[in-house]
């Protein structure tokens, strides 16, 4: 098991007793001491005290490593000193590579310091790439692990829903999808919507100021249990009840399965189901903006 | 005087995460939102006192942290995602939809308390 620019141990504090390491399986009965766990990052953080191997790498190499790892799979030569300059030795590389190619079943986490630095979306298929052509030579599969809770979920659902997973554009009235003209945080910089409304996140206190600044100028309508950064910059908040806690829902597992939520308290607040309800029925009886679509964007 | 430049990473820390349930306004979340944490002989080395107040630079903002020290590599510093590192991140996806949330170039200087 691979955990590549990832703090688990922080940041997914159950990752490593109830799902990976630590499990006992089918064909890893001695659960931990069955399995090798190596962890790459370019801090020491406190999952390194679970790792069998920690491979401290030098700040914005990863794409460099993993494309020297994808070369030395393949046995072709690579060059000490290029090497070097990741922060690890040859040697140390070919140690990771023979011991990928002896697990029966090997996968790669791989977290945000990976995807959220230099080389973003590149190092996340240098990734994806590795894990794929590591299968001429053993079982390997690569796994994204997400920031925060359900993440996954509005992946899945934006997914079988609009066929793409985030940054899509339905003002045409059909999906289109393109990362850096569609996103939030590039819509938001730009300063290219005029309202906006917020569903289960706080922009407020994650994005580029910029962004916020937009936010604070624009009508902003915020969903949320909560006082938050983004809620307090907003013209309306509605406080919702908590799904999970006092509202049902389903909520996706970073491994793509839904659980289903049962709520243990009751709330006197609304869920963000009918809330949104609520606002799409009011917005169906105003008249359409425009007559050529006789009303049916609205509905939809 | 111009500040030391170094790499400034953001992250998350359980506390951090434990700190988002009770609520953003509260103390506990503030301070662990507001404190770096740098290798002792950089701190050395740039003249600051443990626990002392800096200004940190990007080429997009700045804003001001407490500083402490800790284990992080040197020329790095570490600091959980909060209010002050919306002011310092980069602002550019490159095309991606992500801005670059780790990884800056930042300038460091004591400020006199």
């Amino acid at each position: 098991m691979i955990y590549w620019g990832g703090n688990p141990a922080e940041c997914h504090p159950r990752h490593f007793t109830k799902y990976t390491i630590m499990q006992k399986g089918k064909f890893v009965p001695n659960g931990r001491k069955g399995r090798t766990m190596v962890l790459v990052d370019i801090r020491e953080t406190p999952s390194a005290k679970a790792a069998d191997l920690f491979l401290q790498i030098r700040p914005g190499k990863d794409f460099e490593v993993l494309t020297i790892l994808r070369a030395l799979i393949k046995n072709q030569r690579v060059d000490s000193r290029i090497a070097e300059e990741t922060g690890l030795t040859l040697e140390q590389l070919q140690n990771l590579v023979d011991r990928m190619k002896n697990a029966r079943f090997g996968i790669i986490f791989f977290g945000m310091g990976l995807s959220m630095t230099r080389g973003k979306h590149m190092n996340s298929a240098g990734v994806l790439m590795l894990a794929a052509e590591m299968n001429a030579y053993t079982k390997f599969v690569a796994m994204p692990m997400r920031g925060h809770g359900n993440v996954t979920g509005s992946d899945m659902v934006l997914r079988w829903s609009t066929g793409y997973p985030f940054g899509v554009n339905l003002c045409r009235g059909y999906p289109r999808f393109n990362p850096g003209e569609f996103s939030t945080v590039d819509l938001l910089v730009r300063g290219d919507i005029d309202a906006a409304l917020i569903l289960g996140a706080d922009p407020g206190a994650t994005m580029p100021q910029p962004g916020i600044d937009h936010l604070a100028r624009i009508p902003t309508i915020v969903l949320d249990p909560k006082v938050t950064h983004t809620s307090r910059l907003a013209r309306v908040h509605i406080t919702t009840a908590a799904t999970g806690i006092s509202a049902p829902g389903t909520v996706y597992r970073m491994d793509e399965i839904p659980l289903p939520l049962r709520p243990a308290l009751k709330s006197p607040y609304p869920t963000d189901e009918e809330v949104i309800r609520r606002i799409r029925e009011l917005v169906a009886k105003k008249p359409a903006w425009n007559e050529t679509t006789n009303g049916e964007l609205a509905t939809v | 005087m111009p500040g030391k430049r170094f790499l400034m990473n953001a992250g998350r820390t359980t506390k951090q995460g434990q700190q988002i349930n009770v609520g953003k306004d509260s103390a506990e979340y503030q301070a662990i939102v507001n404190t770096i944490t740098m290798h002792p002989d950089d701190m050395k080395e740039a003249g600051i006192l443990s626990g002392g107040t800096v200004r940190v630079r990007s080429d997009n903002g700045e804003a001001l942290f407490q500083c402490k020290e800790g284990k992080v590599p040197q020329g790095m510093i570490f600091v959980p995602y909060g209010p002050p590192t919306c002011r310092l991140m980069g602002q550019s996806t490159d095309g991606t939809g992500m801005p670059t949330s780790k990884g800056w170039e930042v300038e460091v200087e004591p400020v006199a308390n």
